[in-house]
């Protein structure tokens, strides 16, 4: 009964934390357009923060740079479970076109923290994005809250 | 307590407690602009291996040429593999392929060429050199600066025309600024060699009346459009278009006409060595002049020498327009040629 409680209330309100860790902005604005009226991300129970403490889940965007190569893990560790990391558009999964011969970006972001989704694009369309982090994200949060209360015990 | 009411009224409209219960997005945002680009499509069988889509990506994990493995039949197939994670959906590679057909299709195609608007359109636009008069009212009509003025000429820089067809409205001159159909040349050869065919067809029918004609009358008919119209759209069915280029067609069109009155002619054979083309001969067993109508240039030469008015020489225009009706129609207008009387 109580685990059953649990996996409605994960599954139907989502806190997403933005981190781009070096990149264009060109996903955070697409994004950002999530927000608006037509799209309207919040009747679905998605609410966006900006404090990794808060979130659920991580949207990270951009090609992972020299400054961010620790503070990545330092907000991943600071996310509490179950949480689940969703990497938007291409430079957190091959660097895009910032991984030039002699870049300095250390993508992908997998390298430091696990990713649970991938969206392509570049930017990926806002509709893209709301599919995915609605399609991945309440059933792999319940998911690991289940095993996360399963290890408790 | 006035705003204590105005929220009261706020939350209780049908509209916000529908919304709250039961919010859904617009289906539209899902759907994707016709002109956007998604990621490219392959076509493996029609890739040659040249390499340039690799060379114009600017996103360097983003496409790969690869070959499949060989096998006893045949070697294996080069082909390019996009990596979706990796490009970002410019359509460069498509763009620069240089295979026909195309290996790579990615959306609408650009072409980044000076002869191809950026803008898909139907019609280009050109200055005609020999009519424009120079006065530029096309460059301040102009909203994005397309018309260009080089060597004291008016020029379309036609990687900037966004085909709005605003110089067309403002041209004083009729015909010096032209928006032509750049696409189905050979259908618009079709109606422009079907529209003339017909109309002359239909004006040589009528030769017994032109005979009869005076030198200072008009000749006046109509013929209806309609029927022309719906033959040419069985040949391109595009309304717009048609309709320009018979439109075009009709009103430029002069057709030149040739009587021949045998009975008055007394054999006097003048007109046999002044023909260019040995149109006009002698048939000396039938004792008659024969003139054969397929090399006949209608210069007129023939009608200036003979003495006797055997040959008469006219002249048709035609135009389109409405009737009372509102119905179209092409005018016709014959004029029979003075050049005779006026040499006399």
């Amino acid at each position: 009964m109580l685990k059953k409680l649990k996996d409605i209330v994960r599954k139907s309100s989502i806190h997403v934390c933005i981190v781009n860790c070096g990149g264009c902005n060109g996903c955070d604005v697409e994004l950002v357009a999530l927000l608006s009226p037509r799209y309207d991300l919040e009747q679905y129970g998605i609410y966006v923060h900006n404090n990794p403490r808060e979130a659920d889940v991580l949207l990270v965007t951009g090609a992972v740079t020299e400054q961010w190569r620790d503070n990545l893990r330092r907000i991943y560790a600071k996310t509490p479970e179950p949480k689940i990391v969703v990497a938007v558009g291409n430079c957190p999964q091959s660097g895009d076109v910032f991984a030039q011969e002699g870049g300095r970006v250390l993508a992908p972001v997998s390298d430091f923290i696990p990713v649970d989704a991938a969206i392509p694009g570049c930017p990926p369309r806002p509709s893209e994005i709301l599919e995915a982090v609605l399609t991945v994200a309440p059933g792999a949060l319940a998911a690991k809250g289940r095993a996360q209360d399963a290890r408790k015990d | 307590m006035s705003s204590l009411i105005w929220y009261i009224y706020e939350f209780a409209r049908k509209t916000w407690i529908d919304g709250f219960f039961d919010a859904k997005s617009k289906e539209d945002i899902a759907h994707k602009p016709d002109r956007f680009r998604d990621f490219p499509n392959v076509i493996k069988e029609n890739c040659i291996g040249c390499g340039s889509c690799t060379a114009s990506c600017p996103s360097p994990n983003a496409i790969k040429l690869v070959r499949d493995s060989d096998n006893e039949e045949s070697t294996g197939l080069i082909f390019p593999v996009i990596n979706k994670s990796a490009c970002i959906r410019c359509g460069f590679c498509a763009e620069v392929c240089p295979s026909t057909p195309k290996t790579l299709e990615c959306g609408e195609n650009h072409f980044i060429r000076e002869e191809f608007n950026i803008i898909p359109s139907k019609r280009k636009y050109i200055v005609d050199d020999y009519l424009c008069i120079r006065c530029k009212k096309c460059m301040d009509a102009c909203e994005v600066g397309a018309i260009e003025e080089i060597d004291d000429r008016l020029v379309v820089n036609q990687s900037k025309c966004i085909s709005c067809g605003k110089c067309l409205e403002t041209c004083p001159v009729k015909g010096a600024m032209r928006g032509v159909f750049v696409n189905n040349l050979e259908e618009q050869k079709k109606i422009i060699n079907l529209t003339v065919n017909t109309l002359e067809k239909y004006i040589e029918s009528k030769q017994d009346d032109l005979i009869q004609l005076g030198t200072d009358k008009l000749f006046l008919d109509e013929l209806k459009f309609k029927p022309i119209f719906d033959e040419s759209l069985t040949i391109l069915n595009d309304e717009e278009v048609v309709h320009e280029v018979l439109e075009d067609a009709i009103n430029r069109l002069k057709i030149r006409i040739i009587t021949w009155d045998g009975d008055n002619c007394k054999k006097c054979q003048m007109c046999i060595p002044d023909c260019p083309t040995g149109a006009i001969s002698f048939d000396s067993d039938n004792d008659t002049i024969v003139r054969d109508k397929e090399k006949c240039l209608r210069c007129s030469i023939c009608y200036q020498t003979c003495p006797f008015g055997v040959i008469k020489y006219f002249l048709a225009k035609f135009n389109l327009d409405t009737n009372d009706n509102d119905e179209e129609v092409i005018h016709i207008s014959v004029k029979a040629s003075q050049l005779a009387e006026r040499r006399a």
